[in-house]
């Protein structure tokens, strides 16, 4: 029995699931936010995969989602404009969502992995999570 | 676990492409692209094929809703003006 795997899997199921349910219904506002949501589930998740198939090369596509992820939204925030409106249902979630889940997850990893460079690149990930949610959550409150 | 996890992301795919050819408007359905291309690159990291999730990832969570997004954009912006 791999934990890691099924930490992936839970994060999966539990959290992949609803955010797509949420990007594919309601308005733009909250199908903006649920797929921001996904972004940082989704890295998160392959932070976990690396570890659970012991390939600490898989960690590069958690960087990429950590850096790619809020660009998206970026993008989504300035070119939908008008439609997201006020306050989108779900947007308050967002912030104490990265910053308990992040540590939750890179914390565990840095101590399974061992101090040196990956531990590094970890930290990197983690504190680029914290601050593409903080940037987002604050642009699509005053888109 | 391995093929647990498979099968869930398999069904996710599924779910987001489904999802994504039911949406009316253009300008959503790029949101759910984008859902979508994320559900592809766990896809294909879970069936041990990094290098192309890495590429899905790039193309499918910012380029291609950016370039739905500018189209429909230009589209309606003419729309408007004739």
């Amino acid at each position: 029995m791999n934990w890691w795997l099924a930490a992936a899997l839970a994060l999966v199921t539990g959290g992949l699931g609803p955010c797509l349910w949420g990007a594919a219904r309601g308005s733009a506002g909250r199908r903006v936010v649920a797929q921001n949501m996904a972004t940082l589930l989704l890295c998160l998740v392959f932070l976990l995969l690396a570890q659970g198939y012991a390939r600490p090369s898989y960690v590069d596509l958690a960087l990429v989602v950590a850096v790619l992820g809020p660009a998206g939204t970026l993008v989504f925030t300035r070119l939908l404009g008008d439609e997201i409106g006020e306050n989108p249902p779900g947007l308050r979630l967002l912030t104490p969502a990265v910053l308990v889940g992040a540590p939750a997850t890179v914390v565990p990893l840095c101590i399974a992995t061992g101090p040196g460079r990956a531990m590094g690149k970890l930290v990197l990930i983690g504190l680029l999570l914290i601050a593409g949610g903080i940037v987002t959550s604050a642009a699509v409150r005053r888109a | 676990m391995h093929d647990a996890l498979i099968v869930v992301v398999l069904l996710l795919v599924a779910a987001a492409a489904t999802g994504a050819v039911l949406q009316r408007d253009p300008a959503r359905q790029a949101v759910v692209l984008s859902a979508l291309g994320l559900t592809l690159a766990v896809l294909f990291t879970v069936l041990q094929a990094p290098d192309v999730g890495l590429a899905q990832l790039a193309v499918g969570s910012a380029v291609t809703p950016l370039m739905i997004l500018l189209t429909v954009r230009k589209v309606r912006r003419k729309g408007r003006r004739e």
